[in-house]
């Protein structure tokens, strides 16, 4: 490879930058006629135009040609066109007019020319899974962020080339899918991306493969069918497609309950609970049975997104598990569910978000406070009857003593009349919830 | 009669042959036959002009008719040569050659097609070394002008290359037609018919190596190259034919690279009924092109002949997709009256 250089010391002068620069250059432009030379030398003749003369793009191109790998000339010279006109689309200012063009590169003409020449011999031998290795290698050699089109390009070669091999049970094939599905999802194009990690699915369903990390292509699949099929979701939740949004998320949990992690179920539930919140069809949601394994899961999301501080998920999340808990007759729960929402809330800048999680703290603490009070008014005895009128004239949680509280009274009702003028404390619950919930 | 004074000289060498009666004969029906006219207002003297205008246009005039004479012995050369009769070709050539000279100077670039045509007569006329001499002058003149168009630097490598091979020097012929590739992709892109034609060659050395594998890959390319090329001309054809009926025959290619094509698909198909192995879709394929060539060439028998052979391999085959195309080619081809050519 030519020499490397070593950089400019910082301080040097324009005159001595520029002759350094001059030798540089008069140095590269030796190295790479000497590279060339060493190419072509055994070739005599007086008609030889010295190779000097030649640029390294046209060395390189006459060499693939006159050992009859047309196809790799044919591929290269498209390739470097192709950069040529992706340059001229970007026009100068953008990112690619500074970048130096593919066929002024020697490196990266190096390698293209290796591994084309092995792939088309390979192929000419029918050899196709040596086909697919030096184009993966290709894929692997561009992965600059500048060069992604070129990684991309040989990673569709790849998926072509994939097709054709048979004879290793399509595990190459499989591969291929995974490659272009991540690919997909980089570019944005989620349909194709389920696609193939549908494919990828499909095609290792049963098999026994595994990564370099010992983890199996099928769990695999599922980990990014799970994701997309979510990020799917999420588009489509955009555009209020309810019943799109809980088909795709019910495929969701299928696939991270297969995949077999505890942390991706725990999610996938999460989501399709939250979307049949949105879609307001709670009473359908869940069947019974699996309402403990749903609270179970989610109550593992609550511990996660409390350590990362997750709190928008973390209001979701309690909100949710407090109506659950609601539900089923478990107020004590809910309250204590409901009351880490409006916490977590407390912490986000959103007023509507406080005042929401505030209502589900009163509800829930009304709810909390109808077990007292429904037993005192099925035992209908005197003193169960001063408790209640003390609570209903006190307004504040059932007291033990029916004769403190008719003092209590007295100052409740003076400051009670401070109060409604001001703005409400965040810590006393609000009376609008309250009396709904009684009536 | 025409003057003996302007009988053939050999361009460089300046030997004057006009003395030899068989070179005469040979001279006359070749080439001076057709310029004989033409010569004359060249060599008679030049009348006297009085005024610096009318200088000027007697100078374009002359000018213009010995480009003339260069255009026709030219083509008269490239003709000989296509139909395989160099002996007649070289004495055209040598005229164009002179007259190049006389108008562009002995070392413009523009003498260069001539010097490259007698190569090419010579070549297979069997005169190598005479070739080699033409070919260097030729070189000569293309490396002292950097500016040189594409197109007759690939000219002269394709010839170079013609020439290694006729020498058996086969890995010198192999450069020099990857030379003439690089620069048709260069200037016509790498999917150009310009290509093919240096393909075709290359596949040639690559049998005489006995590297079968490539010579096979380089044929389908070929194949491939041409098959693309026929059926946008057909779709093209079929386009203005229906503007314009009584319309003749036209390609899009010259009629030199008709001719080459023509060959080289034979010569393809060929090889690819003998081999041991049997590949239908290509053998089917060069039989379509063949079939589109021979069309719009206008030699609709033999169009039909390798049509309806192409479609009887095609419907074999499990894939049928090109065979619509075919079916339509021969409606085509039965469709038409003949024109001739």
């Amino acid at each position: 490879s030519i020499v490397s250089l070593k950089p400019l010391p910082p301080f040097s002068t324009g005159e001595l930058q520029r002759s350094l620069l001059e030798n540089c250059f008069s140095i590269s432009t030796y190295l790479v006629r000497w590279r060339t030379e060493c190419r072509l030398k055994g070739l005599k003749s007086p008609f030889l135009i010295p190779s000097c003369r030649n640029s390294y793009k046209k060395n390189i191109c006459i060499d693939m040609l006159r050992q009859g790998y047309h196809k790799s000339f044919s591929e290269l010279f498209t390739l470097i066109q192709k950069w040529n006109a992706l340059r001229e689309a970007a026009g100068p200012g953008s990112a690619i007019w500074q970048q130096e063009s593919l066929e002024e590169q020697p490196d990266k003409l190096d390698q293209l020319y290796h591994f084309l020449t092995r792939a088309e011999a390979a192929q000419r031998a029918g050899n196709y899974e040596e086909v697919y290795n030096n184009q993966l290698n290709l894929a692997y050699c561009f992965n600059d962020s500048e060069d992604k089109w070129l990684r991309n390009y040989f990673y569709e070669q790849c998926f072509n080339t994939a097709q054709l091999i048979k004879i290793d049970g399509g595990k190459k094939e499989a591969q291929a899918h995974a490659n272009m599905g991540l690919i997909s999802e980089e570019q944005g194009d989620i349909m194709k991306a389920v696609e193939h990690y549908e494919a990828f699915y499909e095609l290792t369903l049963g098999s026994t493969w595994t990564d370099e990390t010992g983890r199996t292509y099928n769990s695999l699949a599922c980990e990014h069918l799970w994701k997309t099929y979510t990020v799917l979701a999420d588009k489509m939740l955009e555009d209020k497609q309810y019943q799109q949004v809980i088909k795709t998320l019910k495929k969701a949990l299928k696939m991270a309950k297969e995949g077999g992690d505890m942390k991706m179920e725990g999610e996938a539930a999460y989501c399709l609970g939250l979307a049949y919140h949105f879609a307001g069809e709670e009473q359908a949601a869940i069947p019974v049975r699996k309402v403990a394994e749903t609270v179970t899961h989610l109550e593992e999301f609550v511990k996660v997104a409390e350590n990362a501080h997750l709190s928008r998920s973390l209001v979701d999340a309690c909100i949710l598990l407090g109506n659950l808990c609601n539900e089923r007759g478990h107020y004590n729960e809910a309250f204590e569910y409901f009351s880490r929402a409006f916490e977590a809330a407390n912490t986000l800048s959103s007023l509507p978000l406080v005042d929401e999680t505030k209502t589900y703290y009163g509800i829930a603490r009304a709810h909390k406070m109808m077990v007292a009070v429904n037993s005192h008014t099925e035992a209908a005895d005197l003193v169960s009857m001063r408790y209640l009128l003390a609570w209903k004239e006190s307004r504040s949680d059932v007291c033990a003593d029916p004769l403190t509280a008719g003092e209590a009274l007295v100052m409740k009702h003076i400051s009670r009349l401070k109060e409604e003028s001001s703005f409400n404390q965040f810590c006393s619950p609000s009376c609008e919830g309250h009396s709904q919930c009684l009536q | 009669m025409c003057p003996r004074g302007a009988g053939v000289r050999s361009g460089t060498q300046g030997q004057a042959q006009g003395v030899d009666i068989d070179h005469q004969e040979a001279d006359w029906v070749s080439i001076h036959e057709r310029i004989c006219q033409l010569l004359i207002p060249i060599h008679t003297s030049l009348p006297f002009f009085s005024s610096e205008k009318e200088r000027k246009h007697g100078m374009e005039q002359l000018l213009n008719r010995q480009k003339y004479i260069i255009d026709v012995a030219q083509s008269t050369a490239q003709k000989f040569i296509l139909e395989g009769e160099p002996g007649k070709a070289i004495p055209a050539g040598l005229q164009a050659l002179r007259f190049s000279i006389r108008v562009y100077g002995a070392c413009s670039v523009d003498v260069v097609p001539a010097y490259l045509l007698l190569a090419e007569a010579c070549m297979d006329a069997g005169c190598l070394m005479q070739a080699t001499t033409y070919l260097s002058q030729a070189q000569w003149l293309i490396l002292k002008t950097p500016a040189c168009s594409l197109a007759v630097q690939l000219k002269l490598h394709r010839d170079l290359g013609l020439l290694y091979a006729a020498k058996g020097d086969l890995e010198q012929s192999l450069y020099h037609l990857a030379n003439d590739i690089y620069l048709a992709s260069c200037a016509f892109g790498p999917d150009a018919v310009q290509a093919a034609e240096g393909y075709f060659h290359m596949a040639k050395i690559f049998l005489r190596q006995n590297k079968t594998d490539v010579a096979n890959s380089l044929f389908a390319e070929v194949t491939a190259i041409w098959h693309a090329f026929l059926l946008k001309s057909v779709q093209t054809q079929e386009q203005i034919l229906k503007t314009q009926p009584t319309r003749l025959f036209l390609s899009g290619a010259a009629e030199a690279q008709q001719t080459e094509a023509i060959q080289a698909l034979n010569t393809i198909l060929d090889f690819r009924e003998k081999a041991p192995k049997q590949q239908p879709d290509g053998t089917a394929k060069v039989l379509h092109s063949l079939a589109m060539l021979y069309y719009l060439n206008g030699d609709l028998s033999k169009a039909r002949e390798m049509g309806a052979k192409a479609l009887d391999l095609m419907k074999q085959l499990p894939q049928q997709e090109s065979l619509e195309a075919v079916d339509h080619l021969l409606n085509l081809i039965n469709s038409k009256p003949c024109y001739g050519k």
